[in-house]
């Protein structure tokens, strides 16, 4: 059975435009939360979330691609993977209707819609006019970046509410080792949808200030957006091209809780057999994993059964497992969350380096383990489980480790 | 060794009825689904006409308790489920669980609740609606409240791929179940008629009827000018063969293959779509280990737009060669209209009927031979024939072509 192996990574986060600053910005703890910018949040009682800022493409493509700017996070992070991997100017040689696309997003076509329908409130349906109509489907995001780059092979696009970019990740996976494709371009998007906004705002589940998984005084998560793009290929395809190896993905597991439409199973119980089949696939033992990269949301609900459920798949061994919550950081991105934290588990692989659980202040005897409170931590990681458990129950762990 | 995958249980919800029996007994008798709609005021557009779903009494499968909640997708696709997992008959104490998985292809969900809702958010104070009106309005809350109700726990997959998203649902759980990551897979999709979607299709020139021509369902006519869209939801119960047979589960027929191509964008050539279209039915093909000549039937993808039902023609006539001339080809969406991000699953369905009943549909509404269409089609009245397997087309506006092979069980 071939390897799996990430030869390219691309970001657009709250914390940084591209690999660079975000990771300068990880590796430093810092805070992506901002005063909402993207709509009034007066009549809310929260006014907080973490936007992407300063972001601009360039000129050629802001005439093309105006209405949607998913889109444009997708493009700048699957052109800075595919720069890294080499793929960007296609080789000539390569035949490309073996190139897959697979991105994962909550809520993808509401951005521009909701712009649309505020401009005329007075009917349902007079906001539509014909750009919309032609971009916002969800599939809009593969056809436009299979598009731009000549992706030619099979796509898909993984609507899985916050587990979505690590579906789209284990989709790749098996068809790259049926040996269906060479590449697959993998990632997830998101914006911050006002619907969703209220959504999450209604379930009384935003932090108001900030985002502290882990801490005793959690208030709930943060609504972040952005994009992450990672580039999967099998091992021989990547050796032949004697490009660099960034990390291997060694495996994934799925689940569902099948137990409440919005609250985690108090137990765990999805969020276990997700880590285990994950491990059981990677060929690994409890003992062989040294960083958890955790869904950790800053809910009460889902870090007091995440800590539960860690605990009773590596049990003893938790305790010694760095868990950190990159979320604390740029907040919870939905669809493109697991895409993301992917990519953040690559980094971690390539520079030793653990990113920090930021704003953690006040222990929880709920939860006990090693979330790498506050500062970057050096150490040498070889196998990293990544996890992401969504509302609804849908859940998704990948695991990445360094390529032996 | 890869397992086989078998059906072991059909659910229903379509404009031809909201049962097995209704949908078939409409289909082969040549009825059709559509009619003018009753749930939009179409006043302000051309087209009128739809396949709607009418009678569907959610109740009966779902019980009223929380009815109000559920969205019309939610309602479709848990009917639709409850009715596949009953045929099927599974257990329902929870026994299955862990080896069940669900997943499901809808390209938007429950998109038109969704907007709905934020039109209550601009109009409304946002911060003092009700939580429950956001209960069900995630595009992918439908698949989630069938994982709760039947406590299904070995995964959930909401797959969005446009006009194929059923067909790459159902290519995914057959791969699942193949690879042994599941033993039971629910799968399918599900799609409802709402004013966002009719105008996205309205807007995009796809729909019939408009600029004066006839308003029809007339897949490979040469009067074909569009299609009509459809609601539903079509779910068939994949299971691994072994865990079937010792069961004693009735079977209704086996999945053999998947395959799927993607032309990627609107920038090809018409002989480019064609060679996409081919090799996503050659992949499908070769994944079943079926060669073309043991090919029976096709159920085809067109649903009337004048240059893809050309596309598939040519595709098919390309692929089967002098073959092709007699291999009957039958087009469902005559009956029942465009359903969209289920329309495959309703093919596959159709399909399988006439496996068991080797009695395949006659294409409606049609009445004149376009001469780009060299095919066999199944014509003025059922045709009977034994099938044993059988291929069904998936072809994508975007660009996306997925096929399944379809056989007759068989030790």
């Amino acid at each position: 059975m071939s390897k799996i192996v990430i030869t390219g990574l691309g970001l657009v986060t709250p914390v940084g435009i591209g690999i660079r600053e975000s990771w300068e910005s990880f590796i430093h703890g810092k805070n992506g939360a901002n005063d909402m910018k993207s709509f009034d949040t007066s009549q809310y009682k929260v006014h907080r979330s973490c936007e992407v800022k300063n972001f601009h493409l360039d000129v050629e493509l802001e005439n093309q691609i105006k209405e949607n700017t998913i889109h444009k996070y997708l493009y700048y992070a699957a052109r800075e993977a595919l720069q890294e991997s080499g793929l960007l100017y296609g080789e000539n040689n390569l035949n490309r209707e073996r190139f897959g696309i697979a991105i994962g997003t909550l809520a993808a076509e509401l951005t521009p819609h909701e712009r649309l329908m505020r401009r005329d409130t007075s009917k349902k349906d007079n906001g539509f006019d014909k750009i919309v109509a032609a971009v916002y489907p969800p599939n809009s995001i593969t056809n436009v970046l299979a598009q731009y780059f000549q992706f030619e092979g099979p796509t898909m696009v993984s609507l899985n509410a916050c587990s979505s970019g690590n579906h789209a990740i284990a989709w790749a996976y098996d068809l790259l080792v049926e040996n269906k494709v060479d590449v697959v371009m993998v990632g997830g998007g998101d914006m911050i949808p006002q619907t969703e906004f209220t959504h999450f705002h209604n379930l009384k589940a935003l932090a108001p200030e900030r985002c502290q998984p882990f801490d005793k005084n959690r208030q709930g998560l943060m609504i972040g957006e952005g994009a992450g793009v990672l580039i999967m290929e099998r091992y021989e395809f990547a050796k032949k091209r004697n490009v660099s190896i960034i990390a291997e993905m060694a495996g994934y597991g799925l689940s569902c809780d099948g137990f409440h439409m919005t609250a985690p199973h108090p137990e765990g119980e999805g969020a276990v057999k997700c880590m285990s089949d994950a491990l059981k696939m990677a060929g690994l033992q409890e003992t062989d994993v040294s960083y958890i990269n955790t869904h950790g949301t800053g809910t009460p609900h889902n870090d007091k059964t995440e800590t539960t459920a860690i605990k009773r798949v590596f049990k003893e061994h938790a305790y010694k497992i760095p868990c950190s919550s990159t979320k604390s950081m740029i907040g919870h991105l939905m669809g493109a969350a697991s895409a993301v934290e992917s990519v953040v588990c690559c980094l971690v692989l390539r520079h030793g380096i653990i990113p920090p659980t930021i704003n953690y202040e006040t222990p929880d005897p709920d939860c006990d383990l090693d979330y790498v409170p506050n500062v970057a931590r050096e150490l040498k990681v070889n196998h990293i489980v990544n996890n992401s458990f969504a509302f609804g129950g849908n859940n998704a762990t990948t695991i990445f480790s360094r390529m032996g | 060794m890869k397992k086989r995958v078998v059906v072991t249980g059909i659910g229903i919800v379509s404009p031809l009825g909201c049962s097995k029996e209704d949908f078939w007994s409409n289909l082969i008798h040549g009825k059709s689904g559509i009619a003018p709609m009753t749930t939009l005021d179409l006043s302000p557009y051309t087209c009128k006409l739809g396949g709607e779903v009418r009678d569907l009494k959610p109740e009966v499968h779902l019980g009223s308790k929380g009815l109000k909640y559920l969205n019309k997708g939610t309602r479709f696709l848990g009917s639709a489920a409850k009715m596949a997992l009953n045929d099927a008959k599974l257990p329902e104490d929870g026994s299955l669980s862990n080896q069940m998985g669900i997943v499901i292809g809808s390209s938007l969900g429950n998109f038109s609740e969704t907007t709905d809702y934020f039109y209550e958010i601009i109009r409304n104070n946002p911060s003092e609606l009700s939580p429950m009106l956001s209960y069900d309005v995630a595009l992918n809350s439908s698949i989630n409240y069938v994982s709760v109700i039947f406590k299904i726990k070995g995964l959930a997959r909401t797959i969005s791929a446009g006009f194929t998203s059923s067909t790459d649902a159902i290519g995914n759980a057959f791969n699942m179940i193949r690879k042994n990551m599941a033993k039971v897979i629910v799968t399918g999709g599900v799609e409802q008629i709402s004013i966002d979607l009719y105008l996205i299709f309205y807007l995009r020139g796809l729909l019939s009827g408009l600029n004066g021509t006839k308003e029809s369902s007339m897949p490979f006519d040469r009067e074909r000018n569009g299609f009509i869209m459809a609601e539903g939801s079509f779910i068939v119960i994949l299971e691994e063969l072994q865990h079937a047979l010792e069961r004693r589960a009735n079977i209704y027929a086996e999945i053999k293959g998947f395959g799927n191509s993607f032309v990627g964008g609107k920038k090809y050539s018409m002989d480019e779509r064609i060679r996409r279209a081919e090799r996503a039915m050659h992949d499908a093909m070769e994944d079943a280990e079926i060669k073309k000549e043991h090919i029976d039937l096709i159920s085809a993808h067109a649903n009337g737009c004048k240059i893809q039902d050309s596309i598939e023609a040519k595709a098919i006539r390309s692929l089967f060669g002098i073959n092709s001339s007699n291999i009957p080809v039958s087009a469902v969406k005559s009956n029942i209209g465009e359903a969209y991000g289920t329309a495959g699953a309703a093919q596959l369905i159709s399909t399988i009927m006439s496996i068991n009943t080797s009695n395949i549909p006659h294409i409606i509404n049609y009445s004149e031979k376009d001469p780009e269409i060299n095919l066999h089609l199944t014509l003025e009245k059922p045709l009977e024939k034994e099938i044993q397997n059988a291929l069904v087309n998936n072809m994508d506006y975007d660009g996306n072509n997925s096929c399944l092979v379809v056989s007759k069980y068989g030790k």
